[in-house]
């Protein structure tokens, strides 16, 4: 982005909502300032963006201030003349070979104390913290093509300081490339960055501050795309994936693929080929993306889209949410016409360096703070719902509900239930209202008298599903509001959400509970939940639920329940 | 008005985006408000930008109107 662009997006009108964050350092933030708010106003459309910073030359003070004050993310920079002065090209008290020593005696308790602060902020806000990006000053006097026992000692220093502050679970450390150093802007006016780097940095650490949500399945094809040829001609022993046949770049594609189903991504096949061959090809021993980390295979000679199509109702969630990957730009053609939402991505199997940005375009995608169980669970409830599919009758009968054995629990969540605030953030059809927070939103609404957010997990004879649900609210004298309630998609048809509810009027011990009801492009299955109970919910803003009507229309439940 | 002086005025339109257009002419530090060292710098920045030219602070030092800055935009494309 160019400076014009950032001061233009910065002086549009926004609307009422305001967002503060924080973006603090020890240089003048001049135009990292003027980035990172653009970058925050494309982030949060409409959105006003308060973005505060401190004093120059007092990083320590401008973190202890901000840790104080309201705000939904702050953006730390350090440099090295932060951990002492004398590393920056603003003081001149000298480079004698004398100072060294005291130099990394001085950087060595500043990190120190900049750690006390850091975890003092980081309590208040998520924080993405930027390690320093300049060059060193010629300080030694070593020529520049070496590298001295100094530099790696202040090196050691600053990395083990990183690695102590990484481990709090609310700093994110922004992966930053090397400086383009301004020098005359630094000496002239504090500000050390060229326009090219402080743009890329206002970038990347507004995407480690507030990341998008990350996408949730892949629907890959497989010739010419997962391996090297074509299945149908060259034969199960033809097609490669390997140095030897130069087709290595296949085989870092099918660990990548491994590798995000292993973190809980969704991985699907659509291909136009045989489906005995298709089998035949994943017995292969040395294939790296394994058959059962795959579900479903839809091969076919029909259309990309139909296959496409099917995938999305065996996941049950929106294309919105998919990447599709193939070599052929008129299956992603076609596919992008029938499906506008799903990003589709070629797969450029002549050039090595667009694959491998393709690998990091997918980890950019799918990347995740960390892994949890519900993320090992996902494909085999998945494939157990598709045998529940086939088992039961076309209408859920009660019958079989009753045959499934299913238990369900319900414990009391807090704010450091990041499983919930995940499933919060991501769902869409199963949800009272759309409503997103940002880390600092979620640890607010604990503060609130009277609040409650219940977890719910759920498994039967077919498996476990892990934490599929969340409903939260707070109490006011006898009454109940439930402004949060979401369900994973994976859950549906199975009566979790009338048991949710039969457990909140028991353990509130209400006789109505209002519901924060928005109706959304997305989340009509929770519409529909609600027209057992009252006629167009739709048309509604606030949906009252009185225990009686609740009792009158709930169907029998056959859960094992418990709370927690 | 000279190209130079085009390239200056929309340069003055996203530094200043509250300015009306035909005070450009007559801007300068003592009588725009939002025209503080912040705003001298950004403006050196865009003009840096939009002419495709490493800014040379020295070169700028006192200039801040729009008439002077545009004389020794002028004055350097003369000169290169």
């Amino acid at each position: 982005m160019r400076l014009s662009e950032a001061l233009r997006i910065n002086s549009e009108p926004a609307g009422e909502r305001e967002r503060h964050a924080h973006l603090l350092c020890g240089f003048t933030p001049l135009h990292l300032e003027t980035f990172a708010k653009a970058c925050l106003r494309l982030r949060f459309p409409g959105e006003a963006i308060r973005l505060h910073t401190g004093l120059y030359g007092d990083l320590e003070g401008n973190i202890q201030r901000a840790a104080g004050q309201a705000g939904e993310g702050a953006i730390v920079v350090i440099e090295w003349s932060d951990l002492d002065q004398r590393l920056g090209l603003r003081a001149s008290a000298g480079w004698s070979f004398r100072i060294l020593e005291d130099i990394l005696t001085q950087a060595a308790e500043r990190c120190l104390r900049l750690e006390a602060h850091l975890a003092a902020l980081a309590r208040a806000m998520p924080v993405a913290l930027v390690a320093p990006t300049l060059p060193l000053p010629p300080v030694t006097h070593l020529p520049p093509a070496r590298t001295g026992v100094f530099e790696l000692r202040l090196r050691a220093i600053l990395l083990d300081f990183l690695r102590r502050v990484s481990e709090a679970s609310a700093i994110r450390l922004v992966s930053a490339p090397s400086a383009g150093h301004d020098v005359k802007m630094d000496l002239e006016t504090g500000f050390p960055y060229s326009l090219a780097h402080a743009d890329e940095l206002a970038q990347l650490s507004v995407r480690c501050l507030f990341p998008a949500p990350p996408k949730k399945g892949i629907i890959t094809d497989l010739d010419q795309t997962l391996w090297k040829g074509i299945l149908g001609d060259q034969g199960v022993d033809g097609i490669s994936w390997s140095l030897e046949d130069r087709s290595q770049v296949h085989a870092l594609y099918q660990q990548t693929l491994a590798s995000l189903a292993e973190s809980g991504v969704l991985v699907a096949i659509a291909s136009k080929n045989d489906p005995e061959l298709v089998e035949a090809a994943f017995k292969r021993p040395d294939i790296l993306l394994k058959e059962d980390q795959v579900f479903p295979f839809e091969v076919s000679w029909g259309a990309k889209s139909e296959a496409i199509s099917r995938v999305l109702k065996a996941w049950n969630i929106g294309a919105d949410a998919v990447v599709f990957i193939d070599d052929s730009a008129m299956e992603l053609g076609e596919v992008q016409e029938k499906f506008p939402g799903i990003e589709c991505l070629r797969f450029p199997e002549r050039d090595p360096a667009e694959v491998l940005a393709l690998l990091r375009q997918l980890r950019e995608r799918f990347g995740k703070d960390d892994i949890q169980e519900e993320d090992r669970l996902r494909l085999r409830s998945l494939r157990a719902a598709a045998i529940i599919e086939e088992e039961r009758p076309a209408e859920v009968s009660l019958d079989f509900l009753s045959r499934l054995e299913a238990k369900i629990t319900i414990e009391a969540a807090g704010p450091e239930n990041t499983r919930a605030f995940e499933l919060v953030n991501k769902t869409n059809q199963f949800n009272l209202n759309g409503k997103r927070f940002t880390e600092a939103e979620w640890k607010a609404r604990f503060a609130r008298p009277g609040n409650f957010l219940h977890a719910i997990s759920y498994e039967d004879r077919f498996g476990p599903l892990g934490r599929i649900a969340v409903i939260g609210g707070y109490t006011e004298d006898a009454r109940c509001v439930v402004d949060l309630w979401v369900m994973s998609c994976r859950a549906f048809s199975r009566h979790i959400e009338f048991q949710t509810l039969r457990r909140l009027f028991d353990r509130t011990g209400a006789g109505e509970i209002d519901f924060q009801f928005r109706p959304t492009e997305r989340n009509k299955p929770t519409q529909s939940f609600f027209e057992t109970f009252l006629p167009d919910p739709a048309k509604q803003n606030e949906i009252r639920l009185p225990l009686r009507t609740f009792e009158e229309r709930c169907p029998p439940l056959f859960h094992e329940v418990t709370e927690r | 008005m000279t190209e130079v002086r085009q390239k200056l005025a929309h340069c003055f339109s996203i530094a200043f985006p509250k300015m009306d257009p035909g005070d450009y002419a007559t801007a300068s530090a003592g009588n725009t408000a939002a025209w503080d060292s912040v705003a001298q710098v950004t403006l050196l920045s865009l003009i840096g930008e939009e002419f495709g030219v490493d800014i040379d602070f020295e070169q700028f030092e006192g200039a801040t109107s729009f008439e002077a800055i545009a004389e020794r935009l002028e004055r350097s494309s003369a000169s290169a």
